[in-house]
């Protein structure tokens, strides 16, 4: 693997993002959206089911910001024809996919930035303090699911003409696993009936689902961009 | 102007053997068992309607586009099973200028210096050689369909490749591109493949022309 290469087109997605802002503010935008449309429409304050129906709602509104940033994933390469010219580059064409994961990656954790406090301040400000230690790892786990997964599926759907259907369509499937994982690891952060080989177990769990996603990106992508 | 050789499907390692080459979109032939062999150094022209699939040959030989069947070898590296040994001795010019609009010209060619793996202090020699050694700081959504052009072919040219596939270079160029395309294509050294719909302008650098019609090479 050339590191300079994936350097280089980590840099590229992070300049193009600095300065076209395309992406993360879109994202922290819907996210934060999202939870006060949660707020109010549950009538305000920590909901009905708990912290775990509070930790739902979280991983549900991040998959479904995550999606909004992916269907711009490869879209300045489908949109001017930039394809043909990384293709033609002479790298491992999973290079591409490794350094797409890693940009949505950071992009999603820059979205948490904000996401998570505006979550504890919706939601979760009269419960105990989580685990911070543990509630990163969890995140950072689930965002690395998420940006292996949906930068393959991304990559699928830009070869095809209904993009705007297609992601959702074979992201959200694949994703459910993960959402539950995320759940269930960030709920043990938080609630003290949870005990601490459970939540291992959770990030044990989110970790394996990160290894088989990584493994499908980087082994698939090549057939995935061939046109 | 003569045809070049039409191929026996012995491989050597001439520039660009292609032999019975058919490529598929679906149901329809772009190429549709296509025979060319290109010596090194060769300059060959090719021409045809729109949709002859002159630009799908150019993919093709680009490794950007897998042939449905045929054989396809570039210095000797068939395709695309050998790809990834072809892909530093190429150089293509698509249609669009294969750059990023909201990156700079020299961040555009940093990122394809770090890609062939070639030195970062070939990036500003490389804009002064297409005249766009000012512009270097300038984002490409700025540029003028021939200034993108112009980049175009300094991407192209930047991990020095011995093989130069160009499709429509002359498109939105100036006479003074044009001029500056006439120069880089007379350097010898290369095997160039340009398509066009001009072949009138390539007269004096074009040693052999190919005409495609409905993915074959017309008699």
């Amino acid at each position: 693997m050339s590191r300079r290469a994936f350097a280089a087109l980590v840099r590229k997605d992070l300049l193009l993002e600095l300065r076209g802002s395309e992406v993360v503010l879109a994202m922290a935008a819907f996210v934060v959206a999202a939870f006060v449309l949660f707020r109010f429409g549950l009538g305000g304050g920590r909901p009905a089911g708990g912290t775990r129906a509070a930790t739902g709602m979280l991983w549900v509104a991040i998959v479904f910001t995550a999606m909004l940033g992916l269907l711009r994933t490869f879209a300045q390469e489908r949109e001017h024809g930039i394809w043909d010219g990384l293709l033609a580059a002479p790298i491992d064409r999973s290079l591409i996919w490794l350094a797409r994961a890693c940009s949505t990656c950071l992009f999603l954790i820059a979205v948490q930035i904000v996401a998570l406090p505006a979550f504890w301040l919706f939601f979760l400000q009269t419960g105990p303090a989580p685990d911070y230690g543990v509630l990163v790892a969890a995140v950072v786990l689930a965002d690395i699911g998420i940006a292996a997964l949906g930068s393959l599926v991304a990559g699928l759907a830009s070869a095809g003409r209904a993009r705007e259907v297609l992601l959702p369509v074979l992201f959200l499937p694949f994703a459910i696993p993960l959402v539950l994982g995320a759940v269930s690891a960030t709920t043990g952060t938080i609630s003290p009936q949870t005990s601490g080989l459970h939540t291992a177990e959770r990030l044990g769990y989110l970790a394996l689902y990160d290894t088989v996603f990584v493994l499908f990106g980087w082994g698939l992508f090549e057939f995935v961009v061939e046109d | 102007m003569p045809s070049p050789s039409v191929v026996d499907p012995a491989s050597d390692p001439e520039a660009v053997v292609c032999a019975g080459l058919v490529r598929r979109f679906g149901e329809r032939a772009a190429l549709d068992g296509v025979d060319l062999r290109l010596g090194r150094g060769d300059f060959v022209l090719v021409t045809g309607p729109n949709g002859a699939g002159k630009t799908t040959l150019l993919r093709v030989l680009a490794t950007v586009l897998r042939p449905t069947a045929g054989l396809v070898a570039v210095s000797g590296h068939e395709l695309p099973r050998a790809a990834p040994a072809a892909r530093p001795l190429i150089g293509y010019v698509a249609h669009g200028p294969l750059t990023y609009p909201g990156l700079t010209a020299h961040e555009n060619l940093d990122l394809y210096a770090a890609l062939y793996g070639v030195p970062a202090d070939r990036v500003s020699p490389a804009l002064e050689r297409v005249g766009l050694r000012g512009r270097g700081r300038d984002p490409v959504a700025g540029f003028s369909r021939g200034m993108a052009q112009r980049l175009a072919l300094a991407r192209a040219l930047l991990h020095r490749p011995a093989l130069l596939l160009l499709d429509e270079p002359t498109a939105g160029l100036d006479s003074d591109g044009r001029a500056l395309l006439r120069e880089v294509l007379a350097e010898p050294g290369r095997t160039v493949i340009v398509s066009t719909h001009e072949p009138a302008w390539f007269e004096g650098l074009a040693t052999a022309e190919v005409r495609l019609v409905s993915g074959r090479v017309a008699a």
